[in-house]
This record gives structure tokens, C-alpha cells and sequence, in this order.
């Protein structure tokens, strides 16, 4: 219905396959100038993709984010296995970086050259993951679903809308430049368009810290403050990784995902008092220091404060994390973003958090700590809206191997 | 000027470099190769197999054409259309071991082909070269096509004449199976991006754009009528309307009788009908009322299916995914069909998640697929 395109072609009298070429004369001016990367490759900021576990998970946290859940359309498991193939294959090469291949005039150029003639590793991982759905009886997967899988339930706070809940798989792509999160997407959404489809996604930012420590979220305060150590891998080990011997052996290495889309009604937010709002965290919202201390890394001392005089016994951090032996097996590897998605049906600001985490039951911890934080005074504030749990896959162990392999080829 | 000639000669560098490991496109490496018109690459001495940049600077006075060819076949490897004097660009592939030379098309003067290369080291497998398609070439497909949008137009014009008497009969359901019947009709001539020019906005425009939307007095055909029968708009005017309809058609007959079609049009039309239909059927953006994007969608299948009859003697052989996209084409349709259930089309905005996303998935894959025919189909010089 455009006749723009035909124009456009005819005028310039340059094909798909002109185009191409001179995505290739480019190449040559960007590869002068970036020859002083080429003298120092290490300078380029890469994430190893092969390894035992998936990267993307106790990787620290770049500053861009895209959460993207996918139903799976491939019809049987010979589709399901070719899509976790086409997968690796892209994660492999987009994360280590390179130049993508000439088609010549056998089609279209091979890549959207949004990060130009050569692709940046720029410390992308890809992180995939399998929700619940994806062990119906569609690919012969039912008897291989551990029993910790299950679809994220709605808990009494939630305002789930199911268009932006569950999916049969996960993909978390995060980088240090929104570009490269935004490229990866359209080279793997591509690559698998008849073999899955975008049931929804979530894009995410992580804020810098202002002025220092704990990256803060869009109601002000520092989030994250109290999070397992990602450099100590026994804690790692004892919370986040799925451990060899289990019900389910090819699950070993992986960990299970919770994402929930977080809405944060930020206009009420901002017109509540300063005290309310501190004694509803139950921190500063200057410094982060919890409101017996001085410092965000100082320890809210609870025991010493049993009826909540300093730190309301309904403020988010106790219920969250009481700091107790029982709640001690509860604890989370916190990985979230912070979103920022437009205007809803009255005007008021869509944003929030892309709350992410990392554990091995999602129901002895996550959901632990969720129950313990029903009715909290901070959900008249914020709308659960969406998310989902998901199983991070297993790692790619060589260039041999591939995502799901393991769970694929059982019988 | 035979100062400025050899002054102006087109010169070739071959580069290389291992770009896979670096992560950065080949860097310049190796002799100078001069190329000019009579010496269409003539001294690329020595070239070496894997990934290579060739950048190509054409210091004549003619802009040119360059292609890399197998000398055997004249099959094109890589193509630089429009390389102006004092233009430098370059060609990126992996070489093969095999003969290469350059075939150099230089504006309103023959082709000529350089003296034939040997890689002798590198991968045994590269880049592959493709026959190039020429206008003579789609002739033949030119033809079928035409054949078949004129029995569709004729087809067409009856529907609308069907059309017409429905409305008369003042029995709005009756009117609305007729306008389906032409709706698809229509559509199943795969008129996407302006293949019809002007003429065809009147049959198949939509209210986008129109200062006054759908009450614009330049909203007409089939989709204003589709707007008038699902909106409770009096049968005797929306007559009025399928007779200015009748006329267009007519008029549109006329003029793709004596109207030529562009070859290169049909290799183009192989994913731009479908194309169209992700954007305004498969969205629900083009329904005004009638919940019939699925339906349309069978009739653009069948209009790219007829695309590809036309071209596929010459397209078949030069595609290895030719068998791959009549088989993703052939389960699209499937895919579509099962939503027409005792005669009524599932409305787009109707359909389960698990079948939108079929769909979607379906018609994505296939697109994907269908687009290289554009590439390996555009016409291109040979002499």
C-alpha cells in the first residue's frame, strides 16, 4: 500500500544486495578506526559463554536489560531441540563478538548492523530459561518437569494480567549499551521465528549509584542492600545452584528464575510524607541506613527491637528478611532492573521493577519471603503486574553442546 | 584522454584477515590489483582463499557496475551496483579455492570480464555464486503472471457485480457474504506495494491518512463498504458506493491491459504481499468491521503462491530454500484454513493466544524465508 520502498529501490537503482555491499565498504573505514581495540583484544569487555552455569546470573549486573518471555510454537521435540540449537548458536557468537557473515546477492544483508560492521561482545550474556508450560504434552517433556517448576502463583497482592505472565521460556539479555541489548533481541528473534513467538517482555535499566553504594529504585530508595555474596561460592552453591543427585539430573547447574513486573504507582508514592515512607521501607531514603543505623551497610539490629519502636515490625525490610536462623534458608539472589514503559489509561507514569531473582526452590525462598510480606503496608504503593518462574537452563559446557541438551534428548 | 585514463584507472586491493577471531572486519593486507575498463582486473596476483575483503576504487570517468564471477558460468559472488569514479567500496566473502575474475559493467559500454584468478589455499567450501537473472529471463514469468491477474480482475468484476445486486436485495447479510467473496478476490491478485499505482486506492485504500478518516469523501471501495455494512450504514448508499467500485474495477482492467510489468516487480511481490499482510491483516489494523483478516490472509497466500508458480523456473534452481518456503507456505495456508469454521472466519482479534502465536510464528518464519528471492531475483546486466 506504500509505494515508498519501490521508489526507493528504482531511484538509487541499488538492490538488498547493493545494500549489502555497501554495508561492506563501511567495514573498512569502522576497522581503521577501531584498529587500536584490535591491538588489545582483552580491552573488549566480554562474558565467557561456556561454562557449568548459564552467565547472566551471578554476573554483575550490567546497566542494560531486556527480559523477554517466549511461547514455544515449534510442533515436537526434534523443533524444540533445533530451537535451543539456533539459540546457542546465536548466543555463542553474539556474546563472543565478530564479524557476521556476507550473504552476497543471496539475500538480505545477514545482520540489522544496529552495532555496526563489526559486533561488540560489550559484556552481553544471554540467559535462557523453561516455565512449566513447556512440559504439557506437547514435546513428551511431562515426566521430566522437577516438582520445584511450577507456574508463578498470584499471590493476595498481585494484579497478574495474564498477557504479561508465564511463558514456556525465558530470555534475559543483558549488556553494558541498550543497543547491543536491543540488537541481540532482533538477531535471536529472527533466527526463531518459527520456532517461538514474544508472549511478553520487559526492558530494564540499572540506575547508578547516587551518590554511591546500592543503586537506587524509581521510589527513591536503595534496593538490594542486603544480597547474598555473588563472589562466595559456597553461598552461591548453598542458594542458587541447583545441585548435582537431584529428582531431576539434568537440571544440575541450573537455578531457578523469578521475574515479576512490579508496577510502582509513583505519583501516590510521591505525595506521601517522608516518615511514612522511610517507616514503610524501613531505611533512610538519603543514606539507605536502615532506621537504627547510620550507614546502608550497617545491620538493622531487630533483636533489639522487638516491638519495632525504631523499625516498624511492618516495614518491608523486616518482613522481608527478619534476620533470623528460621528465615536464613529463605534467602534470595536479588538481580533487579528498574522499568520505564510509557503511560497508562489516566496519564500517570508506567515504571517500576523488573524484580529478578536467583534460587534453588522458588517456593522455600521466594515465595517464603513473599508470604511474609503480604499485607505490608508498601502494596497500597506498588501493583504486581506480570513475571513469571522460569528454570535456568543448565551452561553450555563447549562449542559441542548446547542449552537444554540435556533435558531434549531424554526419552 | 588517454592521460586521464591511465591516471583514472579502477584499482582493486585485496585485504584479509582472520575476522572471525579478532572480532573486527578483515584489515587491508596484500598487493594492489588494477582493474579499468579494458583491464577489468588485471593484476590480482596471488589471492588468497577464507575471509577476504576486496575493496574496489574506481578512479574512471564512468560509474560501473563490479562484479566478482566464476569465469566458468559468469554466476555472481558479490556485486558493487553503482561504484561512482573516485569511489572506493569493497566486496567481503569467503573465497573458496576455485577460479575468479571481475566482471566490470560500465554505464552505457559492454561487460567485460578481467583474466580469470586461481585461489589454490583456503576452505573448500565458500561463498557460492548465483546465475544472474535477467530481464529476458522473467519473460516467461512476466507472462503467466499476467495471464493470471487478468482472469482475476475478470473474476473480480463479476464478484463486484454480485456485490452490487446483494445491496440491491436490501439483505445486509446476504451483502456482507458478497463483499467477502470480492474481498478476497481482490486480494488474491496480491496487490501490495502499489502494484495497481493510483487506480487500486480507490478499490483498496484504507480511511489512514485522510484528514476526515472514515467519513472522508475519498475513503472508497472495498473497505468503505466493509465499513458501511458492519456500521449500521443504509444499504442504498452503500450501492452508490459498490457502483463507483464497479467503475474503478473497470477502470483498472483497462489500464493493466495496456500498463507493463516490471520484472523485477515479481521477485519483489514473492515476500511484499505478505508483507503487507502481517502489517495491516494479521494485526487487525485494515478491519473495519467485518473481522476478515484471516480471510484476506488466505487470499494473499494464494497471490504469493501465484508469484511463485510464475517464477520458479528460473527462481527454483537458484535458491536452495525454494522447497523449504513451499512447504512453510503450504502450512501457513493449513494454519489459516482451520480458522474458517461452517463458513465464518475467525476474526484476528478472536484467536487464542496458542493460535495467534501459530500464526505469528508461521507467517514470520516464511517472510524470513521468502526475502533472499527478492535478492537473487533483482534483475540484473549480463552484457
Amino acid at each position: 500500500m506504500s509505494t515508498k520502498r519501490r521508489d526507493f529501490l528504482r531511484g538509487l537503482g541499488a538492490g538488498a544486495a547493493g545494500v549489502a555491499v555497501g554495508g561492506a565498504a563501511g567495514a573498512g573505514v569502522a576497522s581503521a578506526m577501531s584498529r587500536p581495540r584490535q591491538a588489545s583484544p582483552a580491552a573488549e569487555p566480554t562474558v565467557a559463554f561456556h561454562g557449568v552455569h548459564q552467565a547472566g546470573v551471578v554476573t554483575p549486573a550490567q546497566p542494560h536489560a531486556t527480559h523477554v518471555a517466549f511461547d514455544v510454537v515449534a510442533g515436537d521435540r526434534k523443533g524444540l531441540a533445533d530451537l535451543f540449537r539456533t539459540i546457542t548458536e546465536r548466543a555463542r557468537f553474539l556474546t563472543a563478538g565478530g564479524v557476521p557473515p556476507e550473504i552476497g546477492i543471496g539475500g538480505p544483508p545477514s545482520d540489522s548492523g544496529v552495532l555496526g560492521p563489526a559486533v561488540p561482545a560489550d559484556n552481553l550474556t544471554v540467559t535462557v530459561g523453561v516455565g512449566a508450560s513447556l512440559f504439557d504434552d506437547r514435546f513428551g517433556l511431562a515426566a521430566h518437569k522437577p516438582a520445584e517448576l511450577t507456574a508463578m502463583p498470584s499471590f493476595p497482592d498481585d494484579h497478574l494480567d495474564p498477557a504479561r505472565t508465564h511463558g514456556d521460556l525465558s530470555l534475559q539479555l543483558c549488556a553494558d549499551h541498550r543497543d547491543t541489548v536491543l540488537h541481540a533481541l532482533r538477531d535471536i528473534a529472527r533466527h526463531t521465528r518459527g520456532g517461538m513467538q514474544v508472549r511478553w517482555r520487559l526492558d530494564g535499566f540499572a540506575s547508578p549509584p547516587r551518590p554511591a553504594g546500592t543503586p537506587r529504585n524509581l521510589m527513591g530508595f536503595k534496593d538490594g542492600i542486603s544480597n547474598l555474596l555473588v563472589t562466595d561460592a559456597a553461598q552461591m552453591d548453598q542458594f542458587v545452584w541447583l545441585p548435582a543427585g537431584a529428582a531431576q539430573p539434568w537440571t544440575a547447574g541450573g537455578s531457578y528464575q523469578v521475574i515479576r513486573q512490579i508496577r510502582m504507582l509513583v505519583e501516590f508514592w510521591d505525595r506521601v510524607g517522608i516518615v511514612e515512607q522511610e517507616r514503610i521501607f524501613g531505611r533512610r531514603r538519603d543514606s539507605g541506613a536502615p532506621l537504627d543505623g547510620d550507614h546502608e551497610t550497617d545491620a538493622p539490629k531487630f533483636a533489639d527491637d522487638p516491638v519495632g519502636e525504631a523499625i516498624p515490625l511492618t516495614s518491608h525490610i523486616r518482613r522481608a528478611n527478619p534476620r533470623t536462623p528460621q528465615a536464613e534458608p529463605s534467602r534470595i539472589l536479588r538481580r533487579p532492573y528498574n522499568y520505564d514503559s510509557g503511560v497508562d489509561a489516566v496519564g500517570d507514569l508506567d515504571m517500576g521493577l523488573v524484580f529478578v531473582c536467583f534460587q534453588r526452590d522458588p517456593d522455600k525462598q521466594f515465595a517464603t519471603i513473599q508470604r511474609r510480606l503480604a499485607g505490608e503496608p508498601l502494596v497500597d504503593y506498588i501493583q504486581p503486574v506480570g513475571g513469571g518462574y522460569f528454570l535456568i537452563l543448565p551452561g553450555v559446557r563447549d562449542t559441542a553442546d548446547y542449552l537444554g541438551s540435556g533435558l531434549v534428548n531424554l526419552t | 584522454m588517454p592521460h586521464a585514463a591511465a591516471r583514472l584507472a579502477v584499482t582493486a586491493v585485496l585485504v584479509t584477515a582472520a575476522a572471525a577471531c579478532t572480532g573486527t572486519p578483515p584489515a587491508p593486507q596484500g598487493a594492489a590489483v588494477e582493474v579499468s575498463r579494458g583491464r577489468c582486473g588485471v593484476g590480482w596476483a596471488a589471492p588468497h582463499g577464507g575471509d577476504q575483503r576486496i575493496a574496489v576504487h574506481n578512479v574512471g570517468p564512468v560509474t560501473m557496475e563490479v562484479e566478482l564471477v566464476d569465469p566458468a558460468t559468469h554466476g555472481v559472488y558479490a556485486e558493487i551496483e553503482s561504484l561512482a569514479p573516485a569511489a572506493t567500496r569493497a566486496v567481503h566473502l569467503v573465497l573458496a579455492r576455485g577460479a575468479y575474475a571481475f566482471t566490470c559493467l560500465p554505464e552505457d559500454s559492454d561487460a567485460e570480464t578481467g583474466p580469470a584468478v586461481t585461489v589454490a589455499d583456503g576452505p573448500t567450501a565458500g561463498a557460492t555464486a548465483i546465475a544472474p537473472v535477467t530481464e529476458d529471463d522473467l519473460g516467461p514469468a512476466v507472462g503467466s503472471y499476467r495471464a493470471h491477474v487478468t482472469a482475476g480482475l475478470a473474476a473480480l468484476a463479476v464478484d463486484v457485480a454480485t456485490l452490487r445486486t446483494a445491496l440491491a436485495s436490501g439483505d445486509r447479510e446476504r451483502a456482507r457474504q458478497a463483499w467477502l467473496v470480492a474481498q478476497m478476490a481482490y486480494n488474491r491478485l496480491g496487490a501490495a506495494y502499489d502494484t495497481f499505482g493510483d487506480t487500486a486506492d480507490a478499490i483498496d485504500g484504507l480511511p489512514d491518512g485522510l484528514p476526515a478518516g472514515v467519513r472522508d469523501k475519498d475513503f472508497t471501495g472495498l473497505r468503505r463498504i466493509e465499513y458501511g455494512l458492519w456500521h449500521g450504514e443504509a444499504l442504498p448508499s452503500l450501492g452508490a458506493l459498490a457502483a463507483r467500485l464497479a467503475s474503478d474495477v473497470a477502470g483498472l482492467r483497462k489500464d493493466f491491459a495496456s500498463s507493463r510489468t516490471d520484472p523485477n516487480d515479481l521477485p519483489l511481490r514473492a515476500h511484499e504481499i505478505l508483507e503487507n499482510t502481517l502489517q495491516f491483516e494479521l494485526t487487525g489494523a485494515a478491519d473495519q468491521g467485518g473481522g476478515a483478516g484471516l480471510a484476506t490472509m488466505s487470499a494473499n497466500l494464494d497471490g504469493t503462491r501465484a508469484v511463485l508458480d510464475a517464477i520458479a523456473p528460473e527462481l527454483r534452481p537458484r535458491y536452495a530454500g525454494w522447497t523449504t518456503v513451499e512447504q512453510e507456505l503450504s502450512a501457513v495456508q493449513r494454519l489459516v484454513a482451520a480458522q474458517q469454521r461452517g463458513g465464518r472466519w475467525t476474526p484476528v482479534r478472536e484467536l487464542s493466544t496458542q493460535d495467534r502465536e501459530r500464526l505469528d510464528g508461521a507467517l514470520g518464519q516464511l517472510l524470513e524465508d521468502l526475502a533472499p528471492i527478492a535478492a537473487i531475483g533483482e534483475v540484473r546486466r549480463t552484457q
